[in-house]
């Protein structure tokens, strides 16, 4: 059971996360699998402005954890650059971009507008800059996503209840894989993580079946496309 | 040719070997690290080329001093051609104090060579199985990347507190030093400065809030001996040790004699040179240049890291034989004064001779004029005996005067900067 034997204790808003290091190995492959619905390949580069303790960045590589011995990286045969979600660190990606070519740039909700005003100062410079694909990490209480013309992809990441969910791009819905979570009801059952049975207030649940997978699903009402406010 | 991080599986105890005996190591070492950026990296095989040095060998440190001195931006510069034949798997980012930031690729065989220093600095500090650490996050640096895998290798349990190393969370890393009950603590030192700020501000009852941990190891910012012991007395904690490092490859911690920190000679060989590149004498300061010692990741060779640097004079009472070395900091920590260029700490330093300043966030102020002789410098507070302070400024320096603004209800967070430019404190035009 997951948190028995436990050394490695990561404090995430709401709660404490317990993982002893074998516990990882799943949820690699699981984050791994949600970068492959959102259309991330073999051998890509991925850079991750989170922070350390999210799981999409402890996750990101066998190097980055002790006793993980596949990481994201490491499933996608791909590299893996570790940025902090500080502001600080935030101001120096457009420089980092315009150093290495990303595939993808993985980034908090909420440091997103810091983020596009670096890259639009930095768009303006002489420097060639690659635009990577975006996807926007949302937490449960993050709005959820609008339309936008920019190459973006959505991932639900709510660390406290080890939520990985990536939006697919044909459905517009969020998947939540089967075997990895279950549905109750309107009560989404994380069935690898012991932790407190939970609802997504203003979500519409898809039952197995829907997209064609064994997938249950989140729909929100505003959409890719929907030019309605959240 | 194969990898040869492999030479690090037989070296027990190599922290006690006889100088002699290290420096032929570390010339086996030199001689791989040559022969694969030549091999492997077009950067250098050029820039080598074009020094006369296309075949040249690499057989003893002397030797090193032959290849040309390199530095960020040349690296910047030359971009894939650099990071051709890294093999490595993750890329961290230098901070951008000096401009643009960098990435640097740490590879699985690598990482698994700089563990071993990690285990040996937490060693030194006191970790020991069983334990709990409260860690940097993996993330932050390429150092910080190795602290949890040491951790579990010695037996210990590792804890993260959730957000980053600013003010702002101080409140999630409190809430984690009250639920996880570390008995170890990695941070930077402008962070912990900051938190005990922020602690009595608040009134919050720090030395309880700490009361399992026993040793702080803090990275970041060099720390003068009042400041160790303002820290100490503040948190009631047993002992601070202060870790340095680069992302370029520089490793050092301190023993328990806290005189200087021992550089980790098994993965990097520090040089510190004049400025014509020549090698200073042992106490004496000069530009810290790092070549690391595995063929892997990022190559680094004679690399100028910026930082001003010196090597203790004395061999270490612990009996470790590896070289002690201080950070002291960098141009862009320092400013220029009657030709004469004068570090943050060493102002610390000085300020710090009055008790009642210890502890104080202290700013050098950018001088208008190259040629002032007016040493400027901000103190976090309330005025406090400026005459006795400007006086103890000029008699130290050597400067022709000093200025001393107190930034009485201004806020200042410690952070990585250490200099400002006067109009940030309502001064020059």
């Amino acid at each position: 059971m997951p948190g028995r034997d436990a050394n490695l204790f990561f404090d995430v808003p709401g709660a404490t996360l317990r993982f002893s290091s074998s516990d990882l190995e799943q949820w690699a492959e699981h984050l791994a699998w949600c970068y492959g619905v959102l259309g991330l390949r073999g051998g890509c580069t991925l850079a991750v402005q989170d922070f350390g303790n999210s799981p999409l960045s402890f996750l990101g590589s066998a190097m980055l954890m002790p006793g993980l011995e596949r990481g994201v990286a490491e499933h996608l045969g791909g590299r893996f650059i570790c940025l902090d979600a500080s502001a600080e660190r935030v101001t120096l990606t457009p420089a980092l971009l315009t150093q290495v070519s990303v595939d993808a740039l993985v980034v908090r909700a909420d440091v997103m507008g810091l983020l596009d005003a670096e890259l639009a100062k930095k768009a303006r410079g002489r420097e060639p800059m690659r635009m990577p694909q975006m996807i926007v990490a949302l937490g449960l209480d993050d709005p959820p996503p609008r339309g936008d013309s920019r190459n973006l992809r959505y991932l639900l990441n709510e660390p406290a209840k080890m939520l990985m969910a990536p939006r697919c791009p044909s459905c517009s819905a969020f998947h939540l894989r089967g075997g990895f979570y279950d549905l109750d009801g309107a009560v989404i059952r994380n069935l690898r993580y012991r932790c407190e049975p939970f609802e997504v207030p203003g979500a519409e649940i898809l039952r197995p079946g829907f997209c064609g997978s064994q997938d249950s699903g989140l729909r929100f009402s505003a959409g890719e496309g929907d030019s309605k406010s959240p | 040719m194969s990898l040869s991080v492999s030479a690090y599986g037989d070296i027990d105890n190599i922290e006690h070997w006889p100088d002699e005996a290290l420096r032929s190591w570390q010339a086996e070492r030199l001689t791989e690290v040559v022969e694969w950026a030549r091999d492997r990296v077009p950067f250098y095989r050029t820039l080598w080329s074009q020094a006369g040095l296309g075949d040249i060998a690499c057989d003893s440190i002397e030797d090193v001093r032959q290849f040309p001195i390199i530095n960020k931006q040349s690296l910047i510069d030359a971009g894939s051609e650099w990071v051709a034949g890294s093999l490595a798997r993750v890329g961290f980012s230098t901070r951008g104090t000096s401009g643009e930031p960098l990435v640097v690729w740490l590879s699985a065989e690598e990482e698994d060579v700089y563990i071993v220093p990690t285990i040996r600095g937490f060693r030194w500090a006191g970790f020991e199985k069983g334990q709990t650490a409260l860690l940097m996050s993996p993330v932050w640096h390429r150092l910080a990347a190795c602290e949890s895998h040491a951790v579990v290798r010695m037996g210990g349990r590792c804890a993260f507190f959730w957000g980053s190393l600013g003010l702002q969370f101080a409140g999630e890393f409190l809430s984690t030093l009250r639920t996880a009950r570390p008995d170890f603590l990695t941070t930077t030192a402008p962070f912990i400065l900051a938190l005990v700020k922020y602690g009595e501000e608040n009134g919050l009852p720090l030395p309880d809030l700490f009361r399992s941990v026993r040793a702080i190891v803090a990275v970041g910012l060099p720390l003068t001996p009042r400041t160790r012991e303002y820290i100490r007395d503040r948190l009631g904690v047993s002992d601070v040790f202060e870790r340095g490092g680069t992302q370029e490859g520089a490793a050092i911690d301190e023993c328990r004699f806290h005189e200087f920190g021992h550089v980790h000679e098994d993965v990097c060989y520090l040089e510190i040179l004049d400025s014509s590149g020549r090698p200073v004498a042992h106490g004496e300061r000069g530009r810290l240049v790092v070549t690391k010692l595995t063929p892997t990741g990022s190559i680094f060779v004679r690399y100028d890291t910026g930082d001003i640097a010196a090597f203790a004079a004395e061999p270490c009472r612990c009996g470790c034989t590896f070289r002690r070395l201080k950070i002291f900091g960098r141009p862009e920590s320092s400013v220029e004064v009657s030709g004469r260029m004068i570090t943050a700490y060493d102002v610390r330093l000085c300020v710090e001779n009055d008790p009642a300043l210890v502890g104080r966030n202290v700013l050098l102020i950018r001088p208008e004029k190259r040629s002032s002789g007016t040493l400027s410098i901000a103190i976090e507070g309330v005025e406090h005996d400026t005459v006795a302070t400007r006086s103890r400024l000029c008699e130290q320096f050597g400067v022709g005067d000093a200025r001393v603004v107190w930034l009485g209800s201004i806020r200042v967070a410690w952070g990585f900067r250490q200099v400002i430019d006067g109009r940030e404190v309502g001064l020059g035009s």
